[in-house]
């Protein structure tokens, strides 16, 4: 059974591919970067079509059997109607899978499974990275903040955040986008 | 503690209203609490929708009816309680095929697609687009067949200028700014605007996850005013700037701003878009027919589909005329802004709007 994978992110993608390849009954094929997805199915003909939610040119594949024409093989999106929460799992990972008809039908459901869960692995360890990041981007900004408070109003440190927890519990806000709005207020009085 | 609002949009000009009602705070004036998700793909849009990933979302209306049809997989819970707006979208021809096409009518651009060996590559956003099935109608109006005469692909819509350059394609169907763009860096010539092949005709469309809008029937109808008070906002050519450059800030939609503004109302560009003149609002059940009769002119449906029975439980305008009554003093306000429903060329049986 061939799988093509359409995923740019190459440390991922090798993970998807090695769990795949330890069952001999699969052969994983990678989409070059640069080619139209719709012409990689053409060409190689898979049973199964895994792809990165995140990849604009997924579109190319909905609804390919009107627009290709020349294709002789209609392909549609592996849906589960007995399982929608298996379905929503998936989105929610980023992974999307197609059958390519014409073929006998293959087992696509742990395939899937298998990249779903390797897809929202990834998914996790960026978001902690992006939750890290931000949390240090309004470290610096609450720091920032309380600088400028502090030379404007002659404030102490800690009247500084006094002053800006109460402007953010006043308006509802949050403590750091106060922050960002006196860090810009500033910038935009000295430019 | 309400749960926000999930709403999808794809970087193009036409998600202004949706952009506009965030930045304004016009949801939050209601009392609405939205989150906005910038999707990359139209497919990934309706498969959210279709479960519930997305309450609502701005979208291609022959997408929402494919879907709610079941052409793109089992038959997903969608409804179109509005329209979002009208026009905008460009042909555009490559520099081999412009020299050929000098008229609007196709005819020229007709003989130079027959004189080549394969049927050139032209580029639509998606099958189920209303890119697709205009470009289809405008060349099948010349007498191509589009089945024969052209090789249909799908490129996303911020990589067909690059496509275009590249000799991939040899022309394509798409949302603003990207004609502009391919214009501007001369890539191609935009040949036509979709508004010259059916002039106001409706475009995206405001689609919603039906058991979302059964369960939240209140914050349907508050969505629905605050789009209406945006598309407003958005048809006057005085607030143009600021929605540019909106869209092009990079915490916006990152979009090139100069074609932003030419594809705005006021602008200077080939083709302009509408939110709200024309009724860019209303969602037309007579509309939701033309697009499933163009797509079973191309045998995409099943046969025997009934079209005024998906056209009715898909499009939903009784949805609508409640948040508009709500509104009634924008309409009171501004009379004539309601005109009688635009047809395209050849096309007859529609002209009445039944609510």
């Amino acid at each position: 059974m061939k799988v093509l994978l359409a995923d740019d992110n190459p440390e991922r993608a090798g993970a998807v591919a090695r769990v795949l390849a330890a069952d001999p009954g699969i052969t994983v094929l990678r989409l070059q970067p640069g080619a139209f997805l719709a012409d990689a199915v053409a060409a190689c003909f898979p049973d199964i079509v895994l792809v990165d939610m995140a990849r604009p040119d997924r579109d190319a594949l909905d609804g390919i059997r009107q627009v290709a024409a020349r294709n002789p093989s209609p392909i549609v999106l592996f849906v589960d109607q007995d399982d929608p929460a298996f379905m929503e799992e998936a989105i929610t990972a980023g992974v999307s899978s197609y059958n390519v008809l014409g073929l006998p039908p293959p087992d696509v459901k742990p395939i899937l499974r298998a990249a779903t869960a390797l897809f929202r692995h990834h998914h996790a360890t960026r978001e902690d990275l992006r939750q890290a990041e931000t949390k240090l981007e309004e470290r610096g900004a609450i720091d920032r903040a309380k600088a400028i408070l502090i030379k404007q109003h002659r404030f102490d440190e800690p009247e500084a955040y006094r002053w800006l927890r109460r402007k953010a519990m006043a308006s509802g806000r949050r403590i750091a986008d106060i922050a960002r709005e006196v860090v810009r207020k500033k910038e935009g009085d000295a430019g | 503690m309400t749960t926000p609002i999930r709403i999808g949009l794809l970087r193009l000009v036409d998600s202004a209203p949706v952009m506009v009602a965030e930045q304004r705070g016009l949801f939050s004036e209601l009392g609405l609490d939205v989150t906005l998700s910038v999707e990359p793909s139209w497919s990934n849009t309706a498969d959210k929708l279709a479960y519930g990933l997305l309450d609502a979302a701005v979208m291609l209306p022959p997408l929402a009816l494919a879907a709610a049809m079941g052409l793109r997989g089992p038959p997903a819970p969608i409804i179109v309680p509005m329209g979002l707006s009208q026009g905008g979208n460009t042909i555009v021809l490559g520099n081999l095929a412009a020299p050929a096409a000098n008229q609007s009518s196709g005819a020229g651009l007709l003989a130079w697609l027959r004189e080549q060996r394969d049927p050139p590559r032209f580029a639509v956003v998606h099958a189920y687009s209303t890119h697709n099935l205009l470009l289809r109608y405008w060349l099948a109006l010349a007498g191509a067949d589009p089945e024969r005469d052209i090789d249909t692909v799908v490129v996303p819509p911020e990589q067909v200028v690059e496509a275009l350059a590249g000799g991939r394609i040899a022309g394509f169907c798409a949302g603003a700014p990207w004609g502009e763009v391919a214009q501007a860096c001369g890539a191609g010539r935009i040949a036509l605007g979709t508004s010259s092949i059916w002039p106001f005709h409706p475009e995206k469309c405001l689609a919603v996850h039906a058991p979302w809008a059964e369960a939240h029937p209140h914050a349907l109808r508050k969505l629905l005013r605050v789009l209406l008070r945006a598309q407003i906002l958005c048809d006057l050519p005085a607030e143009a700037p600021q929605i540019a450059a909106l869209l092009a800030h990079p915490e916006g939609l990152n979009l090139p701003e100069a074609a932003v503004l030419a594809a705005l109302p006021g602008g200077g560009g080939t083709e302009r878009i509408h939110f709200h003149t024309g009724g860019a609002w209303f969602p037309a059940r007579a509309h939701a027919v033309w697009f499933l009769e163009q797509m079973r002119r191309w045998g995409w449906l099943p046969p025997g589909a009934d079209l005024e029975k998906v056209a009715t439980s898909v499009y939903r305008p009784d949805l609508l005329a409640a948040a508009a009554i709500e509104e009634e003093s924008l309409f009171f306000a501004a009379p004539g802004r309601v005109r009688p429903l635009a047809l395209p060329e050849g096309m007859t049986g529609f002209g009445t709007v039944n609510f």
